[in-house]
């Protein structure tokens, strides 16, 4: 049994009195230990995937319209509020694309670690400090004894995504959610956290859900990959194969469009057109307007699932012909 | 902290000396001449040249401006034309009042400002929040004279409960009777403030609640009452803290019509009958309090920014 | 004119009660301007016959204690409201609004004018207007200059801060490239930005103003005692007030209805307005 199971999730906002779809339709599942990459242009939905299944869409105009969502065999669609707010920060955790705003500012990072320790575990404060300090050794914060009594403001946004980690895994996840963790970060910063991530996965087998738009994070650190594009899962595959064999057109616009050098290129460039707005609709193939392939048939029918192989999919008319 | 206090208090002074120009001024700008003014319609001539002598009114303006202020800063406002007793010691009887009507309208707008902001926040958009919000912004149109009349109308002449007005010594009605001179009056002056600080309450409660950390606060499965309160409501008491300052000011100017409307003995009834009997030393002298109070007031708040905002640094 | 129509439904489309304040505002607006042709008698003629008589017939609203008809007296009112309120307002714009923008713009000279402000902020706002009142004659351009110099110190700390923020943007940086003079950047470039938050903040002076004319009017400092203000008229009447209980419940309803509608209207422009300057305004 997959660890997480996501079944046909389908979300959407509710804007004017109307329901607009942004997630159409998506399935994919984690195992335990194992580390899934989403990856796509930024209004694909893929954040607004990982929302959902943490449970934080309560309070915004966003909604689960349908499908299931099964994490350890429970269907997290029907427990109530309080069996849900059981599972988030203990069994399942999240960390965010902003650690510069994600902190409290006006608590102490350690305080803050220790809020999440007693609400899921019994628990002294004082042996929740002590769990804290390890905590942010175990994130490599230097000198943990005296930074665990620092607030947010006085530490780097590295130092500060580590934190949040060390408070994600505090007690012991099962699954991590990591929404764009390292996009707001200089590049040394990133990879140091990334490696940190890896390490502590390896550590403790938690598995992890990573939401980037980088395709190079995700093809360094993930063990599948599932790419998005507008609300729906264009090319999934095992990491290894989906670069062996690129079988969408909108995967290969990715890859080529990575910035080696020069982080300041806004890549979407790099893909023709842009993304399409939530009210638009889009006859056939939702990328055909952008794609340099498109056919008559791209324009007419939406293209099905093509297995390529044993686990790798595409939603490309043309996915077997593509080349390797 | 002790340094920056100081600090903030040494920020102060220049203000304060402008403000004091200003009050001395004031005297002057009268049209007539201030010996004449300071001593009222029934002075004497000699009296007029002796005093005109002793505040040094045959000098530039300037000399006798540090004269006033030397005199001030050793606490001599003068002596009251009404009262004939020094100025300090009429605004002293009138303190007590003012301080007690003060306390106690503090203690109603913390206890109902402060739940229904929250409360409102809470509920944003159903309709606990549209009566409060909207019933907050019409307490905010009321005039407080108004509201007064009503209550005393109600409360004291038709149930008879309260009394109307007047503020009797401690020591004829006991420390409880005394208090209930004070309930509509402090209830009447509450009732505006409370109002500002209910609709600044929800306003920061919301801006907060739309910040990254309460999600992260919410993603540690915390109950969605100790998110409202120890993350979302913690975080929004920056932004009311710092609007105390204007809410001091606010209770400082209904407070004259408040005690007015209550006959209350308080300062602020002192400054309406003093520029209503022209009696100016009285005047300037209340204003310089008032001033110093308000700055005095504003620093506190500061204080308490800092205390309660990490990220403000004390350096 | 299509255009500001067309602004003022986007603004006010699904704020019912937003909506139901400008209609009496307008209203208000309307009676002021033809008070003789409303007003049923004159609003300063004396019936000592019938004085204190309750609402009902000839008189709506009741009559005074010098038998002056009450609903008369608080349609003439209507001019003292929409008087002092955009009085109060253009005085404090026009004062305080021009020395925001000159000290942001002119720097230096600037710092020295905002040290001023800082220094009449530091009386509170109706005591300041206790102190200028005391140098004036009672009058009702007297009453207007005090109340508008008291909300021109915050517009002036407003704009203040507005423009500063205005200054650094690019448009600015453009309009120097291409020569433009001081005259032209500070009149043609940056107030056409400030405009809407400045009607927002209009708007709420207009609303504390008629609180503020009341408040002095019942001090019995503020516009002189014979003229129909609903300030006045609950000055003069409030003695009567176990007598006549209705005699102040309407002019007092009127006012509370007017500062609410003007503190609604404000609210819904205020949600509209360039969301840069929503927190430099301070209004209910």
């Amino acid at each position: 049994m997959p660890l997480l199971e996501v079944d046909n999730l389908e979300i959407a906002i509710a804007m004017r009195g109307q329901l607009l779809p942004v997630v159409r339709g998506i399935s994919f599942s984690v195992d335990e230990g194992e580390t899934l990459g989403i990856v796509g242009e930024s209004g694909c939905g893929k954040s607004l995937t990982s929302l959902a299944i943490m449970g934080l869409l309560d309070g915004t105009p966003v909604r689960i319209t349908g499908g299931d969502i099964r994490f350890e065999g429970q269907d997290l669609r029907q427990l109530n509020r309080r069996e849900r707010r059981a599972i988030m920060g203990s069994r399942m955790a999240m960390i965010f694309q902003e650690p510069m705003t994600s902190l409290n500012p006006v608590y102490r990072i350690g305080d803050q670690i220790v809020e999440n320790l007693r609400q899921h575990q019994k628990i002294s404060q004082k042996a929740a400090r002590a769990r804290a300090i390890e905590l942010l050794e175990l994130v490599r914060i230097p000198e943990p004894q005296q930074r665990v009594d620092s607030y947010p403001h006085q530490m780097s946004g590295g130092q500060r995504q580590r934190v949040m980690i060390a408070m994600a895994l505090s007690c012991d996840p099962k699954l991590l959610i990591a929404d764009e963790p390292t996009t707001a970060l200089d590049v040394t910063v990133q990879k140091e956290v990334l490696d940190l991530m890896a390490d502590l996965q390896e550590r403790m087998g938690t598995a992890i859900v990573l939401i980037s738009h980088d395709l190079g994070v995700i093809a360094e650190t993930c063990d599948k990959v599932a790419v998005m594009y507008r609300g729906k899962i264009a090319e999934a595959a095992p990491t290894d194969d989906l670069f062996a064999r690129l079988a969408h057109p909108y995967t290969r616009g990715l890859l080529n469009s990575i910035p080696v050098v020069d982080r300041d290129v806004e890549w979407l460039e790099a893909i023709p057109g842009r993304v399409p707005g939530i009210d638009e609709d889009i006859e056939g193939c939702a990328f055909h307007p952008r794609c340099p392939r498109a056919q008559d048939i791209c324009r007419r029918n939406e293209p099905k699932q093509h297995r390529i192989g044993n686990e790798h999919t595409s939603h490309c008319h043309f996915a077997e012909e593509a080349a390797p | 902290m002790f340094a920056y206090t100081i600090k903030r208090l040494l920020t102060l002074i220049p203000t304060l000396l402008a403000a004091s120009v200003l009050v001395f001024l004031f005297v002057h700008l009268i049209p007539g001449d201030p010996a004449s003014i300071l001593l009222g319609d029934t002075a004497t001539p000699e009296e007029v040249a002796a005093l005109t002598k002793e505040l040094g009114l045959d000098k530039p303006l300037i000399v006798q401006y540090f004269y006033w202020l030397i005199q001030v800063v050793q606490g001599d406002f003068g002596r009251s034309l009404f009262f004939g007793a020094p100025v300090l010691s009429v605004i002293a009887n009138g303190a007590q009042t003012s301080i007690l009507l003060a306390l106690m309208t503090m203690v109603w707008i913390v206890i109902f400002g402060i739940p229904i902001g929250v409360l409102s926040a809470s509920y944003q958009g159903r309709w606990v929040d549209q009566l409060t919000s909207g019933g907050a912004m019409l307490f905010a149109s009321v005039p407080t004279f108004w509201l007064g009349l009503y209550l005393i109308l109600i409360f004291a002449v038709w149930l008879g409960w309260l009394p109307s007005s007047g503020f009797p010594a401690i020591d004829g009605v006991g420390a409880l009777g005394h208090l209930r001179y004070l309930l509509l009056p402090s209830l009447t002056l509450a009732a505006p403030n409370a109002a500002l600080i209910i609709r600044l309450v929800r306003a920061s409660m919301l801006d907060v609640s739309r910040e990254d950390h309460v999600r992260t606060a919410r993603a540690k499965g915390l109950h969605p009452s100790r998110v409202a309160i120890k993350h979302i409501f913690r975080n929004a008491l920056i932004a009311v803290a710092a609007a105390f300052g204007f809410t001091f000011a606010a209770l400082v100017s209904e407070a004259v019509v408040t005690e007015t409307v209550f006959s209350l003995p308080g300062i602020g009834q002192l400054v309406v009958q003093s520029i209503l009997r022209r009696d100016y030393p009285v005047i300037q002298g209340v204003i310089l309090v008032i001033v110093v109070l308000y700055a005095v007031v504003n620093l506190l708040v500061d204080l308490a920014y800092a205390r309660l905002d990490p990220r403000v640094s004390l350096q | 004119m299509t255009a500001v129509v067309q602004q003022v439904q986007d603004i006010f489309a699904g704020r019912r009660l937003a909506s139901i304040g400008l209609s009496w505002l307008i209203l208000i607006l309307i009676v002021a301007i033809a008070a003789p042709l409303i007003a049923p008698f004159d609003p300063y003629e004396i019936d000592p016959i019938a004085r204190l008589s309750p609402p009902g017939w000839p008189h709506l609203f009741g009559t005074d204690h010098f038998g002056r008809d009450t609903f008369s007296r608080a349609i003439y009112g209507a001019r003292m409201t929409v008087l002092i309120g955009s009085g109060s307002v253009i005085v404090a714009l026009l004062t305080g609004g021009l020395i925001g923008m000159l000290s942001a713009y002119f720097t230096r000279a600037g710092n020295v004018l905002m040290r001023g402000v800082d220094v009449l902020m530091a009386f509170p706002a109706l005591l300041l207007a206790l102190v200028l009142i005391t140098l004036l004659e009672r009058s009702v351009v007297n009453t207007i200059i005090v109340i508008g110099i008291v909300y021109a110190t915050t517009t002036a700390r407003i704009l203040y801060g507005m423009t500063l923020k205005l200054k650094r943007e690019v448009f600015v940086d453009a309009a120097i490239c291409s020569g433009a003079g001081h005259g032209s950047i500070l009149f043609r470039h940056i107030l056409p930005n400030l405009l809407s938050p400045l009607l927002v903040q209009a708007s709420f002076i207009f609303a504390f103003a008629q609180l503020q004319a009341a408040a002095l009017d019942f001090l019995g400092l503020g516009l002189p005692a014979e003229v129909p203000s609903w300030g006045n008229m609950l000055a003069e009447e409030r003695i009567y007030i176990t007598r006549a209980p209705w005699l102040l419940l309407f002019p007092g309803a009127l006012i509370i209805l007017s500062v609410f509608s003007m503190n609604l209207v404000g609210d819904a422009m205020r949600d509209s307005i360039d969301p840069r300057f929503k927190d430099d305004i301070a209004g209910v």
